[in-house]
């Protein structure tokens, strides 16, 4: 790659109000951020963008006018284009999150990624050409949708990458899976919502357990457990006890079970009275690899790992940091080396980690909450049959 | 001198302390005991266990004793003396001997840290570490037995009365670990400065207002300067200064924007325009800096060995603690962020009571007692440098020279 080879990007977003996903991932191709101890500008140009709901409290208008140098388009394929008639840019940043959408019948909320990447690839097809583009978090809410995306990025044959800032954020402590490892079980311990924030824990397991030995094989199967059938499935066993302690002190936010005491260590008792409706997804990889997502509000705050590796009796866990802005902090800088990699995938057009593990996690999740909707039954999931390997090199914030 | 008798009443004590199946006794001397003091958060890690290496530990070690100061509203020494089975004592010495005649507990925990105390003329809170240590070490000494010590945060107020503690601590031969918790908690990105190192320049970024924080940040700095060359070699001047002398001194050349740039790129709490909308800011070269920034501070430190390293407490522009250095050799400078992590888990704490559970069981303290020794100077000397018109101060009183532990002592497994 060129060093004068300077790639311009649109910028494709459904919204842009303070601490959107949009407004945390356009801001740092704008104004750069803190990365390697200094305020890194990205080599590249953000030169037209396109948001889709411009509420009250909108700040892309603010951006705009200060950034005079990007292009305001009122459609995808205008910000692609930059008015003219065949793609005129080297990049698509595609942020999906946040906005008003309609809910579907099973709750996921019909965030526009996919019609958002139709029109994309539209100008793609219609110019012959096709440059590296980045989806912030899952593919789609919709498991067909996702699937084709994943299948027309291969057609075109541009580089694509998703996913969650979860797996390539700090850890506490820095380590990563190592890379061929034998790992029976894995465990997320996290909070959020459905089909919201456990995808971002399915990414935190996900990251962690695509470097076992052979890769990722694929899940089989998936089975959710939610309010009464959690606190059974937990007093049953039907996840690792040690696995989900490790994680739990791993976290910085475990909500003390009892007043006067800033940090104890919760009963199973304090824990159904903290968390009010805790949600597990519990699933089978091809291999063998159990792991399960637990999604307890009201007792952490954060993303939480853990897993038995090489046989080992003491679970191997860490904590993916998020300095998360709802207090705590004031940027999140989660999003930097998220950025980052997606920068690095514009100059070189290689995607730096493999977008099948976002198109699994994608199905995991939708699959995750079709268990919930049909009664937290067991779902066989033969569509995601989905083999990858890892990259060699990790890819997490440690530097 | 021990005496026969005290010595044999030492290796009995020993004897018995050394049984398997007795755990250390802990007495805990503290200014106040309520929710999120230091006294509760550090002291709780000993009575209900704390994480640690992704397991709860629970030290094998048993509070016996607890003397409080203060019981302002919201006092919890009794409640935990009823359920952890303590008994809470009216006297320092008391509780050392739990009741009895003779020294009785294997470790003392000293947390001075919140309470009303007064203040000094330079803004110091005269919280009574150096009056409890004493009363600590009386019972040593008139017992003819020492156990390990823990003092929370900075030693005294006063360097006199902090080097009269270290001295004690070395008379009466008993192991004493200090300090703050920012040299053990996590760090972001998780690294260490290679001992041995050249430092050309080092800057340190802290906030929350004298004389609390300050501390805090002079004690990350040392914790990484320290590591250079041949291992600290004293202070021997320092200066203070405040409000638009600390931005004049940056365009002297007195600190290094670059290194300042590089502190700040590690912080995840940027006020200001980022509070406003988000954004990501370079606080440095928008010049953002000075208009958020009311009142910065600058302590200039000046080692003997030729090291000058700058802290600057940046309240309005941070919430958190940031290092950065140049090192000879290393073409970009060297940062990270001591991670603080949030209230009420205050994690960190967790981290460095793990330090304070190591010197007591092993009675070796993981690492010097001097870094804050000088530290406590450090500060003392700035302040007196802010109340004597920002002068700079020699300061040949702070040679106090040790070496750094040879391995990493912050949090990182």
């Amino acid at each position: 790659m060129s060093n004068s080879f300077r790639p311009k990007l649109a910028g494709v977003v459904t919204t842009y109000f303070k601490y959107s996903h949009g407004q945390h991932i356009i801001d740092r191709f704008l104004d750069g951020y803190g990365w390697n101890g200094t305020h890194h500008r990205p080599e590249m140009d953000l030169v037209s963008l396109f948001v889709d709901q411009v509420g009250a409290t909108d700040f892309s208008r603010e951006r705009l006018k200060r950034h005079p140098e990007v292009k305001a388009c009122t459609t995808i394929a205008e910000a692609l284009t930059l008015g003219g008639s065949k793609l005129a840019v080297d990049g698509v940043v595609l942020v999906g999150e946040h906005g008003n959408y309609p809910r579907t019948e099973k709750g996921q909320v019909q965030y526009p990624r996919y019609q958002f990447f139709e029109q994309i690839v539209k100008v793609y097809r219609d110019s012959g050409k096709a440059v590296p583009l980045f989806n912030d978090k899952h593919l789609s809410w919709n498991w067909e949708w996702a699937r084709k995306m994943y299948d027309t990025s291969r057609e075109l044959k541009f580089a694509f990458m998703a996913g969650s800032s979860l797996p390539v954020t700090w850890r506490t402590p820095a380590v990563d899976m190592p890379l061929g490892a034998k790992v029976n079980e894995a465990l997320c311990v996290c909070y959020g919502g459905v089909d919201s924030y456990d995808f971002h824990g399915l990414e935190t397991v996900q990251c962690m357990v695509e470097r076992r030995r052979g890769g990722e094989t694929g899940v089989r199967a998936i089975q959710a457990y939610r309010g009464e059938k959690f606190w059974a499935a937990l007093r049953e066993g039907v996840w690792p006890r040690p696995l989900m302690n490790a994680a739990l002190c791993r976290s910085h936010t475990l909500t003390p079970a009892r007043e006067g005491f800033n940090h104890v260590f919760p009963t199973d008792d304090d824990m159904q009275r903290l968390v009010k409706d805790p949600v597990a997804y519990r699933y089978e990889h091809a291999d063998g690899l159990r792991s399960t997502v637990l999604l307890m509000n009201g007792l952490v705050k954060d993303f939480n790992f853990a897993a038995y590796v090489n046989g080992a009796r003491e679970p191997f866990s860490t904590q993916m940091y998020l300095p998360m802005p709802d207090g705590r902090t004031t940027l999140a800088n989660f999003f930097s080396p998220q950025v980052n990699h997606a920068e690095k995938m514009y100059l070189t057009g290689k995607a730096p980690y493999p977008v099948e593990r976002t198109l699994l996690t994608t199905g995991l999740t939708a699959a995750g909450v079709d268990s919930l909707f049909r009664g937290q039954v067991r779902v066989e999931t033969p569509h995601l049959a989905i083999q990858y390997q890892a990259p060699k090199e990790s890819t997490y914030w440690r530097t | 001198m021990l005496t026969r008798r005290a010595f044999l009443q030492t290796t009995a004590i020993a004897a018995a302390t050394a049984a398997p199946a007795s755990p250390k006794r802990i007495a805990i001397v503290a200014t106040v005991y309520r929710y999120l003091s230091h006294a509760q958060h550090m002291g709780d890690r000993f009575l209900v266990g704390y994480p640690h290496e992704g397991a709860w530990h629970h030290p094998d070690m048993k509070v016996v004793s607890l003397y409080v100061d203060q019981k302002p509203q919201g006092d919890l020494s009794a409640a935990r003396a009823k359920e952890f089975g303590f008994e809470v004592y009216p006297s320092i010495a008391e509780a050392l001997r739990c009741g009895g005649k003779e020294l009785a507990v294997d470790g003392v925990l000293i947390i001075a840290e919140h309470g009303n105390y007064p203040r000094n003329d330079k803004g110091q809170v005269l919280y009574p570490r150096y009056e409890f240590f004493q009363q600590v070490a009386a019972v040593f000494e008139k017992d003819g037995h020492s156990v390990p010590v823990y003092n929370d945060k900075h030693l005294s107020y006063s360097f006199e009365k902090a080097k009269s503690m270290v001295e004690t601590s070395r008379r009466l031969r008993f192991p004493m670990l200090a300090g703050s918790s920012i040299p053990v908690t996590w760090r972001l990105p998780s690294i260490d400065l290679p001992l041995g190192c050249v430092i050309e320049d080092a800057l340190m970024v802290g906030e929350g207002g004298s004389d609390a924080m300050d501390f805090h940040a002079l004690e990350g700095l040392q914790c990484m300067v320290e590591r250079r060359g041949r291992g600290e070699s004293g202070v021997k001047a320092v200066q203070m200064v405040e409000g638009d002398a600390v931005w004049k001194a940056g365009v002297e050349g007195r600190y290094s924007k670059e290194l300042l740039t590089a502190a700040l790129s590690r912080s995840d709490t940027p006020l200001g325009l980022t509070v406003a909308d988000g954004r990501t800011q370079d606080l440095v070269g928008s010049g953002e800096l000075q208009k958020i920034v009311k009142n910065p501070a600058a302590y200039f430190v000046e080692y003997r060995d030729g090291l000058k390293a700058t802290m600057l407490m940046l309240d309005g522009a941070v919430r958190d603690f940031n290092f950065a250095a140049r090192l000879k050799g290393v073409g970009q400078p060297v940062s990270t962020q001591f991670l603080l992590t949030p209230e009420p888990n205050v994690t960190y704490s967790a981290c460095l009571m793990n330090k304070a559970e190591e010197m007591l069981s092993t009675g070796v303290a993981p690492y010097p007692v001097d870094r804050t020794l000088l530290v406590s100077g450090i500060l003392e000397s700035c302040l007196t440098s802010k109340v004597q018109g920002h002068s700079r101060l020699e300061t040949p009183h702070l040679q106090v020279t040790y070496k750094a532990p040879s391995l990493p002592q912050f949090s990182r497994t």
